[in-house]
Order: C-alpha cells, then structure tokens, then sequence
C-alpha cells in the first residue's frame, strides 16, 4: 500500500503541490486526471523523488519517508521500490532495447548477467518487442520505445510503476499499441499510477480515478462515480468534453 | 638558397628517435588533462561549494594565458617552492632531481585540464536530462548513473572536440623544447643547425607532425565509429 500525506511542493514562490493525500491499495490502478497544470506530474515525480519535496511523507507498506528531512539511503530505497515510464521514454540512447531492461536488474540488483539477459528478453517478449532485442532506441518507433520503456519498468519487479503521460507524445495510431500493453500488466496485479490525458482509457482501465487542480485533489473515487456522477461542478466541468465523446475506444 | 630535396629525408630519419619524447608528452598531459577536466567539469556543472568557484578561476586564468607562460612559470617556480618545502620538512628531495620532461608533463596538465573542462561540460551537458532521472528511476546512484549513462554519451558527443585538443596538444608540445626536452622540434632545431639546413629539416618536422596528426585523425574517426554506433538509427 502506498501512502502520500500532506505532500507539497513549491518551485520558487510558485506553489505547486499544496497538501496531497493519496492512498493506493496493492493492485490498484490510480489515473490522475487533471488540466495542464494541476500538479499531477510533478506530483507523481514527488513519489519517487526525481523532485523533491517540501514537505510531507511517503510511505510503500512499512517503509516510509519524512520529506523534511530525507535520508539519501532512504531516497535511495524509495527509487528501487517504484519505477517510472517517461512520457518522453528516456531510454538509455546508448544501450539496445535489452541491455535498457537489462541495466536495473545488473547494477541495481546485482543480478548475473545471463539472467538479467533472459528476464530481459522474456520481458520484451510481452510487449511485442522479441524482434527488437539489439535495436537501439534511434532505431525503434515512438511507440516501441515507449514499450521498452514499460519492459525497463517491469523488470525492476517494483511495488508500483509511475506512468508520466505515458502515451503524450505519441502519435496517435501509436497509442493505441501502448495503452494495449499497460492494459494487459494491468491486469496482472501491478499496482499503477498513471498520469494521463487518456480519458477513455482512464475510465477503463482504472479503478480509482483522482482529479486534480490547482495543486489540490479536488475529487476522487471509483470511474463510474467520477465519468458519471462527479460530485464537483469543476470535475464535471472537466471531463464534459470527454464524456460526450463516448465513440473513444481502442 | 638550394632546396636539398634528399636532406628531408636525412632529417626525417634523424628526427625519428625524438618520437617517443613527442608522444610521451602529448599522452601525458592528454590523459591527465582529460581527468583534471573531468574534475573541474563536475564541480563547475553541480556547483559543489567553494570548488567550483575555484574551477572557474582555474579555466579563466589558464586559458587566459599562453601555454609557453605556463610552462616557464612551472620550470621556475616549481622548483622554488619544492625545494622551499624540502628544507621545511627534511625531505632529501631537491627540484634538481625533477626530470627535464617532468616540468612538460605538469605544466601541459594543466593547460590540457583547462581546455578539456570545457569540452567535457559541453558534452555533459549535451545529454538529455532525462537520461539522468531515467537512471535513477531505476534506483541507481549518481556515480552509477554518470558513469554508466551519462559519461558514455557525452564523450561520444565530445569526440570531435576532444580529438582537436588532442591535435593541440601534440603542436603544443613543441614548447618543451624551451626547457631543454629533445622532442621531435627540439631535434629538428639540432640536425639543421649542425647541418646548416634550416628549411629541409623543419620541413621534415612539419611532415612528421602532419603524419602523427593524420594518425590521430585515424584513430579518432574509429573510435567515433565505435561510440556513437547507436545514433545510426532511422528515427530521431
């Protein structure tokens, strides 16, 4: 279980994050919604510090840290409890499709190499990239990157993998191969959080949806509550575009 | 005057033996300037405290003077203070038993140091940000990621520049004939003067100078091959 408490974040006197509170049961898949702006990404890097914040705690089960006074093992521990897909993949541009989901499992996990090797292949596999083991990231499709992206994710077997806009810079006959494989390690168990502008895929494949705005969680609750009946007139608002346009599948 | 076209072999010949002093210098003060600019690069890019104040300084005031000044000012004042420290401390040591070529090496250091530094941050700092947080999203360390991540693309970003000051270097490295190491100018100056060819003999020089940079041209143009193999894809 995941546990955000009063997490804020300011850059300068720019007052990002105000106070989040967010608990992600084991397994659950958590889409952050919200307009450009609202914090969700820079909240979802708070999680596993790539941004720091002011203050507030995080907690993975029994493991937690105060976000006032961080110790750098414990920064260090939290990065190898979560992994992040980048909406602009960030693989490592030097290294082959499996040596990018091979590096974790070698230098992190200290893994042999023949087994990181065939944990790395077996997971490229699953995303439909068997084909792709000795391209270089130059060589593959946004798409397909994206996709060695979520393999590097999986390998690192982490409590919960955090999706930025996985699928934003895509285009659009490429999302649709994307959102595919997150749908299907979805369904293994894997506990996510998502942010996304995927509204349909959201509604989808979520089971707890958090709109966000203006650094605050504004409401939260399971799709169906939040597509069609939100509370708030600022969610309705929001996701009105969204939900009229019921024709969006994948 | 009468061009001795058969004399410019004779001294190329003759300049062969100071070979090994050129390249010795030239490899020197490439591998350690290399380090050194490492070092000044990380502390000027993470702006550790103090340091990198002092890296600045370091760049400016270096690259701000001749490379001739650096040498003249270490062959005199280096011995001043060793030989200062030595009778402070009783060491048995005195700068008497400095080689010659060592004053090359420390001085071309730090030259090399300077103008490396700014190569190297250029290449670091022409790696995507992202490169770095994608290694620690995978629980990686900051020495882990930039030796594993981030090094690796930047020097394959900073090879061309790099090979140029190496090319430098090697030119360079005709100054050491001022503090009396035989290089391959050093020897040229001795076979025409003892032979009163001036012209044939630096011809012979330059031919040579020219032949070991077509050599590092060579060698660089390989291992460019073999660092940035992963930017020949189709896309992007």
């Amino acid at each position: 279980m995941i546990k955000l408490r009063g997490i804020a974040k300011s850059f300068g006197k720019q007052e990002v994050l105000k106070g989040i509170d967010l608990t992600v049961e084991k397994g659950e898949v958590v889409a952050i919604l919200g307009p450009s702006g609202s914090g969700k990404t820079t909240l979802l890097r708070c999680i596993n510090y790539l941004e720091k914040p002011n203050a507030g705690e995080i907690s993975i089960d029994d493991f937690s840290v105060n976000c006032r006074k961080p110790a750098k093992k414990d920064i260090h521990l939290l990065r190898r409890k979560t992994a992040m897909v980048f909406q602009q993949y960030n693989l490592f541009r030097h290294k082959t499709a499996l040596e990018n989901v091979m590096e974790g499992l070698v230098v992190v996990k200290k893994l042999p190499k023949e087994e990181a090797r065939r944990i790395g292949a077996e997971l490229l596999e699953k995303v439909g990239l068997a084909d792709k083991l000795d391209a270089y990231p130059s060589q593959l499709s946004g798409g397909q990157q994206q996709r060695v992206g979520i393999a590097r994710a999986l390998a690192l077997n982490p409590e919960v993998i955090l999706f930025d806009e996985p699928t934003s810079a895509l285009d659009p006959e490429l999302v649709g191969e994307v959102l595919a494989v997150i749908r299907k390690i979805a369904r293994e168990g894997i506990t996510m959080i998502i942010v996304t502008h995927e509204m349909g895929f959201a509604q989808d494949v979520a089971n707890h949806i958090v709109f966000m705005e203006g650094g605050l969680v504004v409401e939260e609750g399971p799709p169906k509550v939040i597509f069609q009946a939100p509370k708030e007139e600022r969610t309705r608002q929001f996701l009105a575009r969204y939900t009229s346009d019921s024709a969006y599948s994948i | 005057m009468q061009l001795d076209l058969s004399f410019i072999w004779t001294a190329f010949v003759g300049l062969l033996p100071a070979v090994p002093t050129t390249i010795r210098i030239t490899v020197v003060s490439v591998l350690s300037g290399f380090a050194i600019g490492t070092f000044i690069a990380l502390c000027r890019m993470y702006r550790i405290p103090v340091l990198h104040r002092a890296a600045a300084a370091y760049v400016t005031v270096i690259r701000g003077t001749p490379m001739l000044t650096h040498l003249l000012l270490i062959y005199v004042g280096l011995p001043l203070i060793v030989d200062g420290l030595a009778e402070r401390f009783g060491w048995a040591f005195r700068s008497v038993q400095i080689p010659m070529i060592g004053f090359a090496y420390i001085s071309f250091s730090i030259t090399a140091g300077a103008y490396f530094s700014e190569i190297i941050r250029s290449g670091l700092q022409s790696v995507n940000k992202g490169q770095l947080e994608a290694a620690h999203a995978i629980g990686m360390t900051t020495p882990q990621a930039l030796r594993r991540i981030v090094f690796p693309q930047a020097f394959a970003a900073a090879l061309p520049n790099l090979s140029n000051s190496v090319i430098g270097m090697l030119h360079g490295s005709t100054l050491a004939f001022t503090v009396s190491v035989v290089d391959i100018f050093a020897q040229a100056e001795i076979v025409a003067t003892t032979n009163w060819k001036f012209f044939e003999a630096y011809l012979a020089a330059a031919l040579l100078f020219w032949g070991l940079t077509i050599l590092i041209e060579r060698l660089t143009a390989l291992l460019e091959k073999k660092v940035t193999r992963y930017n020949r894809g189709g896309v992007a």
